[in-house]
């Protein structure tokens, strides 16, 4: 049997998941009078401490399992009887925010990082250039990476099904270079947005095709960036995309440019 | 976005073993300031840090919690938010909080 979890010890694995650590379920047996029992059970399933029973913690093990299965799981209490005994559990979740990846600090990157961080997501934004990848151009909260886009853009940042990615460099070559990379690669982020015209992004989307990436994995790629606004300044187009990005996130499919423009079906059809 | 701040105080009590109270919301019915989850701690040295809501029922937790404190086991109040709307009561957002209060 491991240690008891404390509160302190339930908070700093709290702390841990929300820094990007693994998501974590804590379930708390609640009995007014009597010391509260706590488990933590890990997004891979390993488990610590105990509620001190082990039909409750059969129980606890089944609503924590529950909470990592949901994206969103709000904090609950549920009600289980043992022996006539009722007890009550309260089970919260805790993990990582979702993470906006910029990749190129140019400026655009400032008001979409600014906006990002006010959706509630981790900000990371990426440059080569050294004079670029000033974290004094961006909110406190912005992480500020200085990259390597000839070698690898991403070193350092984990990609996974949270992440979303706009590139939106200074040069096509590296948007295409950075979405070769991740649409090569095996971690699929949630949204991958790349900006430019309808003619760079066809030429993309041909080159692609022709190094073999699969059609249905291109088709997932939100290019021309952004949702239809008309917008022209920077800090318009930061709000096109973030749009885009909360459309994504919560499910909802208005208009992006990209299904206006159909760049893939319309240009590059199956033969 | 979890309230770093009042995590970090628990884990801070916890080192400098400081008697404080936390109280979590567990369950919220009806129109509420805050929701389950949220969470404060009763510091009898430095004050409170983090909310449950305010002027609403905050009193009655930090009441609970000095005993809590004292007495060294958790209790678990229900906060009724439902004085009359004419009343000037802070308490009139209209809904019941379940509040756990333990000792850190």
């Amino acid at each position: 049997m491991s240690e008891p979890v404390t509160a302190a010890r339930a908070a700093q694995a709290a702390l841990d998941a929300a820094a990007g650590g693994s998501a974590v379920a804590i379930v708390a047996l609640v009995q007014a009078g009597a010391p509260v029992t706590r488990l933590i059970m890990r997004d891979d399933g390993v488990v610590e401490g105990s509620l001190g029973h082990a039909v409750l913690d059969e129980f606890g093990n089944r609503l924590a399992r529950e909470a990592l299965s949901k994206p969103d799981p709000e904090p609950r209490v549920e009600s289980v009887t043992v022996s006539d005994v009722p007890y009550q559990l309260y089970v919260e979740a805790h993990r990582a925010p979702d993470h906006l990846i910029i990749v190129g600090a140019g400026h655009i990157a400032v008001p979409l990082a600014h906006l990002g961080i006010l959706l509630g997501f981790r900000v990371t934004v990426l440059d080569d250039r050294e004079e670029m990848a000033t974290p004094d151009r961006f909110d406190d909260e912005t992480r500020v990476l200085r990259a390597d886009f000839a070698v690898d853009p991403f070193a350092g940042v984990r990609i996974d099904g949270r992440s979303y990615i706009a590139l939106v460099t200074r040069g096509h070559r590296w948007d295409y270079d950075c979405l070769h990379r991740i649409v090569a690669g095996d971690a699929k982020p949630r949204y991958l947005g790349m900006i430019g015209s309808r003619r760079r992004v066809r030429a993309a989307f041909h080159a692609l095709l022709e190094s073999g990436v699969p059609r249905d994995v291109l088709a997932t790629v939100r290019a021309p960036i952004g949702l239809e606004l008309n917008a022209e300044t920077p800090a318009e187009i930061a709000v096109a995309i973030a749009a885009e990005i909360v459309a994504v996130r919560r499910g909802s499919d208005i208009a992006s440019i990209s299904s206006r423009e159909r760049v893939l079906d319309r240009f590059l059809r199956e033969d | 976005m979890i309230d770093e701040q009042v995590y970090r105080a628990i884990i801070d009590a916890a080192e400098d073993r400081r008697a404080v109270a936390l109280a979590t919301v567990l369950h919220t019915r009806g129109s509420v300031p805050r929701h389950a989850g949220s969470k404060m701690i009763i510091d009898p040295a430095r004050g409170l840090i983090g909310t449950i809501g305010g002027g609403c029922g905050e009193a009655d937790v930090i009441a609970a919690a000095a005993e809590v404190v004292q007495s060294g086991l958790p209790r678990v109040v229900d906060v009724e938010l439902t004085d009359a709307i004419d009343s000037w009561s802070p308490a009139v957002c209209g809904g019941v909080m379940q509040i756990l209060i333990e000792p850190v």
